[in-house]
């Protein structure tokens, strides 16, 4: 028996074992990977971005799926989530299962433990379960009255009379909404609320579901598509190269304006940024320890903290005409000395992402080696498919 | 009688919602949707929630009576059910509590687990059934081969060009063929619709005519 008989007859059970490595692997040791942003997923960020810090907008996310499905629509809740809370962007919430309650917990809970200001009934709500049954009348009534169709949220509260509520009465205002399935996503919105009442639906789905909802981004009934694990992981590149970004000078805290408003952080989307060099060094998704300025850069910087100013330069270093701090240098002691909310400042700024900011990407890497493995896999296969068929066409 | 009553609820049934999708009057609009169906469809949801819990419940119990093949399971069914009810009554479903620990460690990794068994059962399946035995296996071979390697940062690290090519795989070729089939389909559930109403189609009633 030869190489090629030998593959050919190979006990499934080593494929298992090679699939099992070539996705285990990457997971545990991550490298840096660059996800080439495609059209869905910019349309609907763009979308998600328009709305940032309006009064009058909002977006509602439907959670339709249950736990199965979380390795790959989870991170594209995140995604949203953490753009929403970023750009200060109204979030509400729903699931049609009542096994989808816990993701949309688990989902907020996760995002909002990073942002201490977002709370709940005034920058986001959550509708809770609504059961299937009642997905229609729902689509429907929150067309012409969303409090009068959805009376409490998910903590039991009377949804008009949240400060959330200020300025969004129906789908004028909130006027997207995403869905998130494992099988059919977005029909009841495309069937009921789109011809109706012109809302705005995306959706969010497996990589196996996307090829079927095509039709439905060509027609334009859909404004934008995350297809799987690299949908997630090209939204989450979004949010670090624009939503997330954050300049030297910019402050950490939320920041007003007069009348009290908050004023959206970050930078709007752009082509041209994404394609630039600058922006690689925002979305390494392997440990970042050190932040790196430009002389100029590191003034602005240290400018917000003057009286810390002795302490950011005893831990300097300069390196190619670049200021460098290495965070893992810095001592409890000057840690102190700069203060929790300088600290976190000087963190930010070596641009480090937090684990669950970037699992979908890291998932892609184990992706990479794994589709790489199974083309390997057809290619062996056939070579040995087409060398045994030549052999008894020779005999 | 036993199939007139029937046809004729199910012609009356589908005639109302009919009207309803096309009619913007009063008595269908407001009456009939806003004051009958709504506040109907919002006590039968809780009602339909109990009695899929009650049959699951008598399914189960039915089989450790009977002692079924694999009754031993039925068990688990009684105390996941039993354990996460009382999680949720009793301690909330927020965070801190039993019950989204229990989501978080045992539902949420063990539903995972059996998705992700996919990826091991396709790597196996491509390997062993995946063979270019004619042209149009070698097309779907070589299409499927081009989008795989598109779908990941590696694949566009051999030629910037993948994407785009995946990108017209899946505008042209394959919407072409999504979108007859959705015709397909739409043209069909109309046809069986209209056979329904109008009581032409009538296996539904069982028992053949």
């Amino acid at each position: 028996m030869n190489f090629f008989e030998r593959i050919q007859a190979l006990d499934r059970r080593w494929i298992y074992i090679v699939v099992a490595l070539a996705i285990v692997i990457p997971l545990m040791i991550p490298y840096n990977s660059d996800n080439v942003t495609t059209p869905p997923t910019e349309n609907l960020y763009q979308m998600i971005d328009s709305f940032a810090g309006r009064e009058d907008r909002a977006i509602l996310l439907s959670f339709y799926h249950d736990a199965s499905t979380m390795p790959e629509l989870f991170p594209m809740e995140i995604a949203i989530l953490r753009h929403c809370f970023e750009r200060n962007v109204k979030v509400f919430t729903l699931t049609w299962l009542p096994s989808g309650a816990p993701v949309i917990d688990f989902a907020i809970n996760s995002v909002k433990e990073e942002y201490p200001n977002i709370v709940s009934g005034v920058d986001y709500c959550n509708f809770g379960y609504i059961p299937g049954t009642l997905a229609m009348p729902t689509v429907i009534g929150m067309g012409d009255n969303i409090a009068a169709t959805v009376k409490t949220d998910a903590e039991g509260r009377k949804i008009e009379s949240l400060p959330i509520m200020k300025g969004i009465n129906n789908y004028s205002e909130m006027n997207l909404a995403v869905e998130f399935s494992g099988s059919v996503a977005g029909s009841y919105w495309i069937v009921y609320a789109r011809p109706k009442f012109g809302l705005n639906v995306a959706v969010g789905v497996t990589a196996v579901m996307a090829a079927d909802q095509y039709p439905y981004l060509q027609s334009g009934q859909f404004i934008g598509m995350l297809a799987g694990l690299k949908g997630a992981a090209e939204y989450e590149k979004l949010v670090d190269v624009f939503g997330a970004y954050r300049e030297p000078d910019s402050p950490i805290t939320v920041q007003t304006d007069e009348d009290g408003n908050k004023i959206v952080p970050g930078r709007p989307f752009s082509r041209e940024l994404l394609q630039d060099e600058s922006t690689k060094e925002l979305i390494n998704i392997t440990t970042q320890n050190i932040a790196t300025f430009s002389p100029a850069d590191y003034e602005a910087f240290t400018a917000k903290y003057p009286e810390k100013k002795a302490v950011f330069d005893a831990i300097k270093t300069m390196d190619n005409g670049k200021v460098k701090i290495d965070v893992t240098q810095v001592s409890k002691a000057q840690q102190d000395e700069m203060g929790p909310l300088a600290w976190k400042d000087l963190n930010r700024m070596t641009r480090n992402i937090l684990y669950k900011f970037k699992v979908a990407r890291i998932g892609m890497n184990a992706q990479s080696v794994a589709h790489i493995m199974i083309i390997v896999f057809i290619i062996l296969g056939n070579i040995g498919y087409f060398i045994s068929k030549s052999r008894q066409a020779k005999k | 009688m036993k199939k007139t009553v029937p046809l004729l609820i199910v012609m009356i049934g589908g005639l109302i919602w009919v009207f309803w999708a096309f009619s913007p009057h009063k008595i269908i609009q407001d009456d009939f949707y806003n004051q009958f169906y709504l506040p109907w469809a919002r006590a039968m949801a809780p009602f339909a929630a109990l009695l899929g819990v009650i049959s699951l419940s008598m399914m189960h119990s039915a089989k450790i009576r009977r002692k079924a093949p694999k009754w031993q399971y039925s068990f688990f069914f009684f105390a996941g059910f039993v354990v996460t009810t009382l999680a949720g009554f009793i301690g909330g479903t927020q965070k801190g509590g039993l019950f989204m620990w229990m989501f978080e460690n045992m539902q949420m990794p063990m539903s995972s687990t059996m998705f992700s068994l996919l990826a091991f059962y396709m790597a196996s399946a491509a390997y062993k059934a995946f063979r270019a035995r004619s042209l149009e296996a070698t097309v779907l071979l070589v299409a499927a081969i081009v989008v795989m390697l598109a779908q990941v940062p590696l694949g566009v690290k051999i030629s910037r060009h993948l994407p785009d090519i995946s990108q017209w795989i899946l505008d042209v070729p394959n919407l072409a063929s999504k979108r007859g089939i959705a015709l397909g389909v739409g043209l069909g559930s109309v046809a069986t619709t209209l056979k329904i109403l109008l009581g032409i189609e009538r296996s539904y009633l069982g028992g053949g005519d």
